[in-house]
């Protein structure tokens, strides 16, 4: 999980362009056909790798290697994907990293959203200092993690099992920490009002905090399943049964067996992206109306 | 009404408090725990593995003290690793940082189609590295490369981009702008966005160009962000790079591209030397958390904010 740095959480998505119709025609006017050029010609160098992996994937061997290139193939075949499912074991991948990746996911939510009420809404002594000290651990490089955490698991006898691949990222101090920002937007007299009423804890967190943080919610989640499916180093390091991979592992073990089958490798490498993809897109939408809902709203 | 005011200055408010303090223990104790075993005491156990000629083979890890740092030290091919990995960090970073800038700055004013396009560059980012590391090693190859096909119709000889000393790492460095300028151009934007429109119209008014209007107004105001893409990039950048190495090259070609991420990888589990490895990623640690301190000094960054 070395990629999750930053990213830009709600409220930075663009409020603006819900008042900003007017000035559109002038501003267009004004040169935007400059930057239509110059932004498609970039959207198509950084789709390009996607439009030939696709291209190649239904491709037969032979004209993977012809010249010149073509975007479309002459006899196209679907034989590349038949035969990654049946050599790379591709359902069982599909299945291994789909129950990892929930798990973890619902791990890292959950219990960042507990966390980060807690820090967000709470006075207790000691509340900021431990705070603190867990938000430290944020910028130690997982490479330090590797080997003690590697040699802790063959210890306890759990290296090559799940339980590994999971527990040790249960937690997850990014998520945390966006939640506990996010609890800001949400009024403390609306957790007394029910604390007046009545209402438990457990309650109020789990029906009245998480609803009302929707839109941190659906963002984190989707970014930590992103993640999650595309973990390569820790899975890499803890499972060595091939029954027990993950796609990222299972994919790269393939490309290396079957290199300069260009389109079979293709067609591993379009299995390993589309889903997340489509999943992403398909929820993209909906991200942004949250975002720009609780923008408006804030 | 008045009797839930009522309820709240009499017993009941004690017991409120007792709930919330067992609640916050309940949720406390099992966090300070985890992290505890599996976040503070690996450091520590990292540490000693680095005092030690430690092998997952051989019972006997015999106390060598500060020796594997001192072998370090003298290691001619960590050097090679080290300006390896800063080369990779810092091209990387201050190319992909000037990229991302000009998307964000061209990408800001519009409005039809920004989504659209902000997805699309943002598609690599959600893709795994090791999936797009395989489709560039595949558009990268030699003979039947994509990019050498289309060069050569330009008249320019087929050059071996990942078996070449010269440029196995800036093609590595060159997919690693691909896979990241979508999340720095977010990040700009979300920064633009904090710009006053009043400052642009007030200087449209004295006159002034869109050009003017970026180098004056626009970039010194976005320096605060341009500093923090191009230090966390360069903190992410001296652990990074394993996956899309480990794919394309495997470190080679002669040691080229071989950064320090994954040296330690190759030293701890294929050359099963933990203590060594276990030296380097305590300079790893050490380098990141100067560079972190730096940020600090230099940010002062506000995390209330």
């Amino acid at each position: 999980m070395a990629n999750q740095d930053f990213v830009g959480i709600p409220s930075q998505v663009d409020t603006r362009a819900l008042n900003r119709g007017a000035s559109d025609f002038q501003r267009l006017r004004r040169g935007l056909l400059f930057n239509y050029l110059i932004l498609g010609a970039g959207a198509i160098l950084m789709i390009v790798p996607f439009i030939w992996m696709i291209s190649t994937s239904f491709k037969p061997q032979a004209e993977t290697v012809s010249f010149p290139p073509r975007l479309f193939p002459i006899n196209p075949t679907i034989s590349n994907y038949i035969d990654v499912f049946d050599r790379a074991n591709m359902g069982r991948l599909y299945w291994n990293t789909t129950f990892i990746s929930v798990i973890k996911t619902v791990f890292n939510i959950y219990t960042s959203a507990l966390l980060g009420y807690i820090f967000g809404k709470f006075v207790f002594r000691g509340r900021d200092v431990i705070f603190y000290i867990l938000l430290s651990t944020w910028i130690i490089p997982f490479e330090v993690y590797l080997i003690p955490l590697y040699l802790m698991t063959v210890q306890v006898g759990l290296a090559n099992t799940y339980t590994a691949l999971i527990v040790p990222e249960i937690f997850t101090i990014y998520a945390m920490f966006m939640f506990r920002q996010f609890m800001y937007t949400i009024p403390t007299e609306l957790i007394d009002a029910a604390r007046i009423d009545g209402a438990g804890e457990w309650y109020i967190f789990h029906r009245i905090i998480i609803p009302l943080s929707k839109a941190a919610l659906f963002t984190l989640i989707a970014f930590y399943f992103m993640w999650n499916w595309n973990d390569f180093l820790w899975p890499l390091v803890v499972i060595a049964d091939q029954d027990k991979y993950v796609i990222t592992v299972g994919l790269a073990t393939f490309v290396g067996e079957y290199w300069s089958q260009y389109g079979v490798i293709m067609a591993g490498a379009s299995l390993a992206i589309i889903p997340i993809l489509a999943l992403f897109i398909a929820v993209q939408r909906f991200i942004i109306e949250g975002v720009v809902l609780t923008g408006l709203k804030g | 009404m008045i009797q839930t005011i009522a309820q709240k200055f009499t017993g009941r408010r004690s017991t409120l408090r007792a709930a919330e303090h067992r609640f916050i223990v309940i949720a406390l104790v099992p966090t300070i725990i985890f992290y505890a075993i599996v976040k503070f005491y690996p450091i520590f156990f990292s540490f000693f593995i680095s005092m030690h000629e430690w092998s997952l083979f051989g019972n006997v890890s015999p106390y060598v003290g500060f020796d594997n740092y001192a072998l370090l030290a003298k290691d001619s091919l960590f050097y090679k690793v080290m300006w390896n990995t800063m080369y990779r960090t810092f091209a990387g970073t201050f190319l992909g940082a000037f990229c991302s800038l000009i998307v964000a700055l061209i990408l800001n004013p519009i409005k039809r189609g920004s989504i659209l396009l902000r997805l699309i560059y943002f598609l690599p980012v959600m893709t795994s590295v090791i999936a797009s590391a395989t489709i560039w090693k595949w558009m990268l190859q030699t003979r039947f490369g994509l990019l050498n096909q289309l060069l050569s119709y330009v008249g320019i000889q087929p050059v071996a981009w990942l078996q070449s000393t010269t440029w196995a790492m800036p093609s590595i460095i060159v997919m690693g702008i691909w896979g990241g300028i979508g999340f720095t151009v977010i990040i700009y934007l979300a920064g633009l966005k904090g710009i006053p429109k009043d400052y642009y119209e007030a200087a449209e008014i004295d006159g002034a160009s869109s050009i003017q209007l970026a180098l004056k107004i626009t970039l010194p105001l976005l320096k605060p962000v341009v500093s923090f893409v191009l230090i966390t990039g360069v903190i992410g950048g001296f652990s990074g790079g394993f996956q899309a190495i480990y794919m394309m090259t495997g470190g080679g070609p002669l040691d080229s591209t071989r950064v320090l991420a994954l040296h330690i990888y190759d030293y701890a589990f294929q050359r099963m030397f933990m203590g060594q490895a276990s030296s380097m990623s305590f300079v790893l640690f050490a380098i990141v958390l100067i560079l972190t301190l730096v940020q600090f000094k230099l940010q002062r960054v506000d995390w209330e904010l």
